[in-house]
């Protein structure tokens, strides 16, 4: 053994000197240890974009007339008899094929009602003795606020659907006691010209923890 | 470093002898390395205090421990994501059992509903964690082995092919709450089964055992980008999740409680989501059960019994 060499009185052997520096040196080698592992994350993340907002629009596809006039909008639109004399209906014409001719200044309107697109005879719906109104083969007028009364002529199994509250959109509150809730009338889906649901792009699919390009082709091939 | 073995060069009267500066340096190296060894815990202070260490059982706790609970969670979201939350402790309501239909025949499979979701209830967006799964199916087979949830066609609905997104199915019989050995997952009697995320020790049992795949856990910190966090939080439901623990579909607690539709069923933009109690006969759920084409709970040979229903229109 050794004599003291501090003044504090305390003696160290040899051994306790090793023992102290040794772990110095481990636990010096541990702090650089964590500080490095710290600072680089374990899992490698995905660098995940948010999605694009319109992805989480709840508003509808479509305007109805009831819509534009609450918005107070444009309506000149609706203004038949801007052009339109009142006492002459507007002819309906057809080419060869018994395909409708849409007239030109009517050109934004893209027919497609029905099978085979047969249901092309504009006063199915619209009332040639008062452009302003639309009608029902039973004569009743309706209003261009009122479609799915007009709509319902036709489609009963789904106006009574929609009238359940099964068939459409319907948002706000299921518990009509804490509040209200509004559901959405025909046009604000369909267009009523050619009522089919078109087509959409979709939101980005699901991206996984671990994703590289084979997983990508994997689901190519899947198709 | 290695202690001489001569001694001849000691002065015990000098202010600082060779040994005792090798021994500071030793100390002061060893309190150093300790405080360096312990700076990954600094990572936790966000998540782990006494307050939340010592929190009773969800089920045992008192109006008044849970409006501590509540002060809580509302400071550590706000000291994180700078938004001051509003959170709720919502009970389920009397005389409600919540009921989900999908329309099959409407699903256009945009996945609106995924997104709508994930913004609703805070899920992290890298890793990403999403609670619904679309399957596109092509015609004619129910059998979602054949399903791809992968699917990035440019416009959809392709032809051929159906949709049929999948989240929890609310079980009657539910396999996850019979496996969770700490009782951190359990059924309400609006029949949302629900997870107390400070319960939850995160062993992961409730993901196996479930057949919808609907479970997700948190492999890490979750990252939910502060644009997007929603403020309307409840405790059972869309509060921002701490690594380590498993979350699911709640039926968006924080909106259906307070008697709103959930967020997939508002953004839902064919109106293939429908959503209510099916003990009020005059709902549209009523309805849709007893009058519409309603073919399955998914799985429902395996006798979980899903509150979640498919349908067809024609």
């Amino acid at each position: 053994m050794e004599k003291s060499g501090s003044s504090d009185g305390i003696k160290y052997g040899a051994l306790t000197n090793y023992w102290l520096s040794g772990l110095t040196v481990g636990f010096l080698g541990l702090a650089i240890f964590f500080v490095i592992s710290s600072k680089k994350k374990s899992v490698s993340q995905p660098n995940i974009a948010l999605v694009d907002k319109k992805f989480l629009e709840t508003t509808p596809w479509r305007q109805t007339y009831a819509d534009l006039v609450k918005a107070k909008e444009d309506l000149s639109d609706y203004d038949c008899y801007g052009c339109h004399d009142k006492a002459k209906p507007p002819l309906i014409r057809f080419d060869s094929n018994q395909k409708l001719i849409i007239p030109k200044e009517h050109a934004n309107i893209q027919m497609a009602h029905g099978a085979h697109e047969r249901n092309n005879l504009c006063y199915n719906c619209h009332n040639e003795q008062n452009l302003l109104t639309l009608q029902v083969r039973d004569e009743r007028n309706i209003k261009f606020d009122n479609i799915p009364q007009l709509c319902g002529s036709c489609h009963g199994p789904t106006y009574r659907d929609w009238d359940a509250g099964a068939h459409g959109r319907t948002s706000g509150y299921w518990d009509r006691s804490l509040g209200n809730s509004t559901r959405l009338s025909c046009a604000n889906c369909h267009n009523p010209h050619a009522p089919h649901i078109p087509t959409r792009e979709p939101a980005p699919g699901p991206h996984s923890l671990h994703q590289d390009s084979t997983h990508h082709e994997r689901a190519e091939a899947l198709h | 470093m290695n202690s001489s073995p001569s001694y001849t060069d000691k002065t015990s009267d000098a202010a600082m002898s060779r040994r005792s500066f090798l021994r500071g340096c030793a100390a002061f190296g060893g309190v150093s390395a300790l405080a360096a060894s312990l700076a990954p815990l600094r990572e936790l202070s966000d998540y782990t205090n006494t307050e939340q260490f010592l929190q009773k059982y969800y089920k045992e706790l008192t109006p008044s421990d849970m409006t501590k609970v509540i002060a809580r969670i509302e400071g550590e979201v706000e000291r994180q994501y700078g938004i001051r939350p509003h959170v709720r402790d919502l009970k389920p309501m009397d005389g409600v059992e919540f009921v989900y239909a999908l329309n099959l025949t409407r699903c256009i499979g945009c996945r609106k509903c995924v997104h709508a979701c994930v913004k609703e209830n805070n899920q992290s967006g890298s890793p990403e964690i999403q609670y619904i799964r679309v399957l596109k199916m092509p015609h004619g087979s129910m059998d979602v082995e054949k399903g791809n949830h992968n699917y990035d066609d440019k416009q959809v609905p392709e032809k051929g092919f159906f949709y049929m997104p999948i989240q929890c199915q609310q079980c009657k019989n539910p396999p996850c709450v019979k496996v969770c050995p700490v009782n951190a997952t359990w059924q309400e009697k609006d029949g949302i089964t629900v997870i107390d995320y400070d319960w939850c020790i995160g062993c992961r049992y409730c993901e196996a055992a479930c057949p919808y795949w609907a479970r997700r856990f948190n492999f890490t910190k979750p990252d939910i980008p502060k644009v997007r966090l929603n403020p309307d939080m409840a405790y059972l439901g869309n509060r921002p999740r701490k690594q380590g623990v498993m979350e699911k579909c709640h039926f968006c607690i924080q909106r259906t409680r307070v008697g709103k539709y959930p967020a997939c069923l508002e953004v839902c933009p064919v109106g293939a989501r429908k959503f209510g109690n099916i003990l009020d006969p005059e709902s549209e759920i009523s309805y849709i059960l007893r009058e519409k084409r309603v073919f399955i709970q998914l799985k429902e040979e395996i006798g979980t019994s899903p509150r979640f229903f498919y349908y067809f229109d024609k």
